[in-house]
């Protein structure tokens, strides 16, 4: 394995990948992709709506995620606006999952049971 | 009911969210608040203690999130390159890092954080009162139009003339009113409460309505009362306490010192009158005035204030120019015929901002409460210096750590942004826990103020000038905390620390910080502890003052013998018969009439003139006076000097004779046989008064006051008041029974209203602020002490660790424990002895400015600075001691093995 591409491509943090991950499938509102991380995560992230927004606004900011134009035509209108990966953030998705299968396998023969550090 | 709690709860939401900025809240406003609706019906099924938890992070969230982001301290996505200049610059990572810091030294932490809590929490405590009492304004309308007419207190007929000529052309309109205890009982013992009489024009100049009902105006202030009767508004605070806020509580008729009225208003709960620290609970207009005031409508007793408004743009000076140009005019037309011409009304009008009220309080506790807000701000130093000190000392001992980061190419000002961060994060911390502590302390330092006859209405709601102060003080709390730390670091050179973390002796670079902080710490608590001492002799100085008479065995019973509706005024055989009742109670020995007692707030002067000889200058010439009943220096245990007592005979119809006491004479016959001495005034101008004894001196109204010139005239040849004192005296050495007096009392009248005072209350409530002043002072001066021990100890221990080699060192090549212990403290002696110069200097300055406040005490009492020096000097050697005689059993090869 090539190590010298992951020192600069630089980590996503935790939260930020399960939410570009979150529309990984199809365009979601803010409490669809709420969900979708937690059940992602297992429960691992416990997102909660103040952070998650502050996050959103930061993946927005640095052009991976954008607020859809359209909106179901079933939709409930209290919802929010929907969202949706732009093909920067399906790049960075696909190369974090990369960056981090590959570091798996790197570690693979010393993978302790629990507690894995970034 | 299931749906409230969360509607309610969605709308606090998105009330949080104003916090933040305007163009996130409308990217992700919706979404938010949609979020927080779903999570919450998921918590709600989880149990009640998950949804307050929720709640409560979701709201605390939404306003520190807002917070930050108005702040621009967003989050990166990407994980913080630990190595990497860039992700470690951001503002918020000090913080964070401040946090953890603050929290691996818990104890560090929660010691600053509580004395510092202590410290702002009484300085906010204080400045709050001081807030409520000087500088929050009047919550009417335009408070700052109003003005005080000044000098003092002025008559009925002034007000009338000012009322009727004047208040229209001069200025918006003006209004009278007098302070006023009510008496709420129809007969029997009296319930006080606090209210003022005030003109018909008082609502409307002070632009306040009545919440229920309505206000009196002008034509209910008509003698004996308007076409409405006799009317009375009554504040929110009674309406609550007497009619448990029944609306038909208007209407209703009530019993105001034995006088009936009806109630016509409630006044809203924010109004408590132009008296700041006291609640008018009751407010009559003044043309239905009962008892003496009744009977002062038409004479020129003084008794009322005026303020008045003034004009849109008109200033206090223009106002006052206008009363002093028609100050002749008013001065003619209320010319009473008893008194001189220049005499009457002889000062000058003036006036004074009243935007914030009036207040006898402010009067009184202004510069006492400033004097205590001074010296808890040097407690606060105090307390300051000493986390100073032991943040310095941890700076110190974390040298290799900041050296470290130093050498590997940090600033310094990174470094020491983060030492700043800390103490930052302990003050918010402290004021914020201090403005808790507040809380509790103002009000119950205003419990302390109040005393039986004078309750203390403050509102001690926080307002921002409070937030303001608070701010401030943790502000210069994390200035001086942090600086010396921080300052520390820009002698430290990279790398260097490395090297000599071995062992040594090491130069200790930062003791010159460190000694000066104890030195400014010992001078302050010296200034503290004079002060606190100066304020301890003074009080006993002041309780020791010869009362002049014997208050163990004597009760007073003050009576109201004015019948409920009926104007005519009980004859003068009344008080006989009631004192006759008190004396013959099992266990009396005797009892006495008199128009006041000592102590009492009721009390009565007079100009006194003596025939041909020329007049003493008016404020000497007056002299108090009481009326009294024979046997009234024998129950008060005054001894008769000269002549004789009054008699019985001494009545209406006989030659007017008195009995003066000592000081009357030296005042006004220094030197003479007075017996048989006539003079004029005193009572009324034109009575005239033959001396026919002299009493030993007594206080009058109060110790402060000393024994002033006082003539005590025969009851019967006065006036007869409806109001009188009864004083009885105890047979035992016991307090005399009230019980049974009071039984005696009904039995003998039942229509007499009556209120027990004993001694103790009265004399309590007259040295109420020096006690309160003397309490606080020492209070502060010994916590003040205490710090700065505290500070010695910790500094004198924690180099006496740092030179445990040294000291081992010079134990090993045989020096004794003596002279170690030498070495320790004689470096404690020169910082105490350095302290104690300083503070010396500084509390000969600083107490001049407590002059005022002393009891025939010199401020730069010599004693008094040297007992505190010496006092000083004891407990810093001793808190010095401890760690010297450590140092002294240092065990010099275990020393020498650990390097």
């Amino acid at each position: 394995m090539d190590i010298s591409n992951m020192a600069t491509s630089a980590a996503l943090k935790p939260v930020a990948f399960h939410i570009l991950a979150s529309l990984a499938d199809k365009e979601k509102h803010g409490y669809a992709m709420m969900q979708a991380v937690r059940e992602l995560s297992g429960g691992q992230i416990p997102l909660q709506t103040g952070s998650f927004y502050r996050h959103l606004g930061q993946l927005i900011a640095a052009g991976l995620i954008v607020e859809s134009s359209g909106r179901p035509a079933d939709d409930d209108p209290r919802r929010g606006a929907y969202y949706r990966l732009t093909p920067r953030g399906r790049e960075t998705l696909a190369s974090e999952a990369q960056r981090l299968s590959n570091l798996l396998s790197a570690i693979g023969p010393l993978r302790p049971s629990r507690k894995g550090s970034h | 009911m299931v749906a409230q709690p969360s509607v309610m709860s969605a709308r606090v939401y998105a009330l949080a969210l104003r916090a933040y900025p305007r163009a996130v809240r409308d990217r992700f406003g919706a979404g938010m608040r949609d979020a927080f609706a779903q999570d919450l019906d998921q918590a709600r099924r989880r149990g009640s203690l998950r949804l307050a938890s929720f709640v409560a992070v979701s709201l605390g969230q939404a306003i520190w999130f807002g917070a930050l982001e108005r702040l621009g301290l967003t989050v990166r996505p990407y994980q913080n390159d630990r190595f990497g200049g860039r992700s470690r610059s951001g503002s918020w990572t000090d913080v964070r890092d401040a946090y953890r810091s603050l929290r691996s030294a818990p104890l560090v932490a929660a010691v600053a954080i509580g004395s510092l809590a202590l410290g702002i929490g009484a300085n906010t405590a204080l400045f709050s009162i001081l807030n409520s009492l000087v500088f929050k304004p009047l919550p009417v309308h335009e408070p700052d139009r109003l003005a005080l007419l000044d000098p003092g207190s002025f008559s009925n007929p002034v007000w009338e003339e000012i009322r009727d000529r004047h208040a229209s052309v001069g200025t918006a309109g003006a209004f009278a009113w007098s302070v006023e205890r009510f008496n709420l009982a129809d007969a029997g013992e009296m319930t006080f409460v606090d209210g003022i009489y005030a003109s018909g024009s008082f609502f409307e100049v002070l632009g306040v309505g009545a919440s229920i009902g309505r206000t009196f105006d002008a034509h209910d202030d008509a003698p004996g009362g308007g076409p409405a009767g006799r009317v009375a508004v009554i504040s929110h605070g009674l309406w609550q306490r007497r009619y448990g806020g029944a609306l038909d509580a208007i209407g209703r008729a009530v019993t105001i010192s034995r006088q009936p009225f009806t109630i016509i208003g409630v006044m809203p709960a924010s109004f408590f009158g132009p008296d700041v620290g006291r609640a008018a609970d009751i407010i009559l207009p003044i043309g239905a005035a009962v008892g003496t005031r009744q009977a002062q409508l038409r004479t020129a007793a003084t008794w009322m204030n005026i303020m008045v408004r003034l004009k849109p743009g008109q200033t206090v000076d223009h106002a006052a120019e206008y009363f002093r140009a028609v100050q002749p005019q008013i001065r003619v037309a209320t010319q009473p015929d008893d008194r001189r011409p220049d005499q009457h009304l002889a000062d000058d009008f003036t006036l004074a901002s009243a935007a914030n009220g009036r207040s006898t309080l402010r009067q009184r506790y202004e510069t006492p409460l400033t004097i205590i807000l001074i010296v808890v701000g040097i407690v606060l130093l105090s307390a300051c210096a000493n986390l100073a000190n032991l943040f310095l000392a941890r700076a110190t001992a974390r040298q290799p750590e900041f050296s470290l980061r130093l050498a590997l190419g940090a600033s310094r000002w990174r470094v020491a942004r983060q030492l700043i961060v800390e103490s930052v994060l302990l003050a918010i911390a402290g004021s914020a826990l201090g403005l808790i502590v507040a809380q509790w302390g103002s009000a119950l330092l205003v419990r302390q103020l109040a005393t039986t006859a004078v309750p203390v209405v403050l509102n001690l709601t926080i307002d921002w000038r409070v937030l303001g102060f608070s701010a401030a003080a943790a502000l210069v709390t994390s200035i001086l905390l942090g600086l010396a730390p921080a300052a520390s670091l820009s002698r430290l050179v990279e790398g260097d620390v490395l090297k000599a973390q071995g062992r040594g002796v090491m130069a200790d670079g930062r003791s010159f910080t460190r000694s000066a902080l104890l030195i400014s710490q010992v001078a302050l608590s010296l200034v503290l502890v004079v002060a606190a001492a100066l304020f301890l002799r003074s009080f006993v100085m002041l309780t020791s003052v010869p009362l002049g008479f014997d208050p163990e065995r004597l009760i007073v019973v003050a009576v109201d013998s004015q019948r409920a509706g009926s104007p005519s005024t009980p004859g003068p055989e009344l008080a006989e018969r009631l004192r006759t009742a008190v004396a013959s109670v099992p266990g009396v020995a005797s009892a006495t009439v008199s128009y006041t007692t000592p102590f009492a707030t009721r009390g009565w002067n007079g100009f006194i003139r003596i025939p041909n000889r020329a007049a003493l200058p008016e404020r000497e010439s007056l002299s108090w006076v009481n009326l009294v009943f024979p046997g009234f220096f024998s129950t008060y245990g005054m001894r008769l000097i000269q002549g004789r007592d009054i008699s019985l005979q001494d009545v209406h119809g006989r030659d007017r004779v008195t009995v003066v006491n000592e000081a009357f004479i030296r005042r006004f016959f220094p030197g003479e046989n007075v017996i048989g001495l006539r003079f004029s005034g005193g009572t009324a101008t034109d009575d005239t008064h033959t001396i026919v004894g002299v009493v030993s001196d007594a206080v009058y109204r109060s110790q402060r006051l000393g024994v002033p010139p006082t003539m005590y005239a025969p009851w019967a040849q006065q006036e007869p008041f409806t109001t009188f004192s009864i004083t009885a005296q105890s047979a035992t050495s016991a307090a005399p029974p009230r019980q049974a007096i009071a039984v005696a009392l009904m039995r003998e009248e039942p229509a007499v209203a009556y209120t027990f005072r004993g001694f103790g209350d009265q004399y309590h409530a007259s040295v109420v602020q020096e006690r309160l002043v003397t309490l606080l002072s020492v209070f502060f001066g010994v916590l003040a002490l205490l710090l700065a021990a505290l500070g010695l100890y910790g500094v004198t221990s924690y180099l006496v660790g740092r030179r445990r080699a040294e000291l081992g060192v010079r134990l090993a090549l045989g020096a004794s424990g003596r002279d170690i212990r030498r070495l320790v403290l004689r470096r404690v002696v020169w910082l105490v002895g350095a302290g104690i110069a300083a503070g010396t200097a500084l509390s000969l300055w600083a107490v001049g400015f407590i002059q005022a406040q002393l009891f025939e005490l010199q401020p730069r009492d010599p004693v008094t600075l040297a007992v505190a020096a010496a006092v000083l000097f004891a407990i810093g050697v001793i808190a010095g001691w401890l760690p010297a005689r450590r140092a002294a059993r240092i065990d010099p090869a275990i020393v020498l093995r650990e390097g």
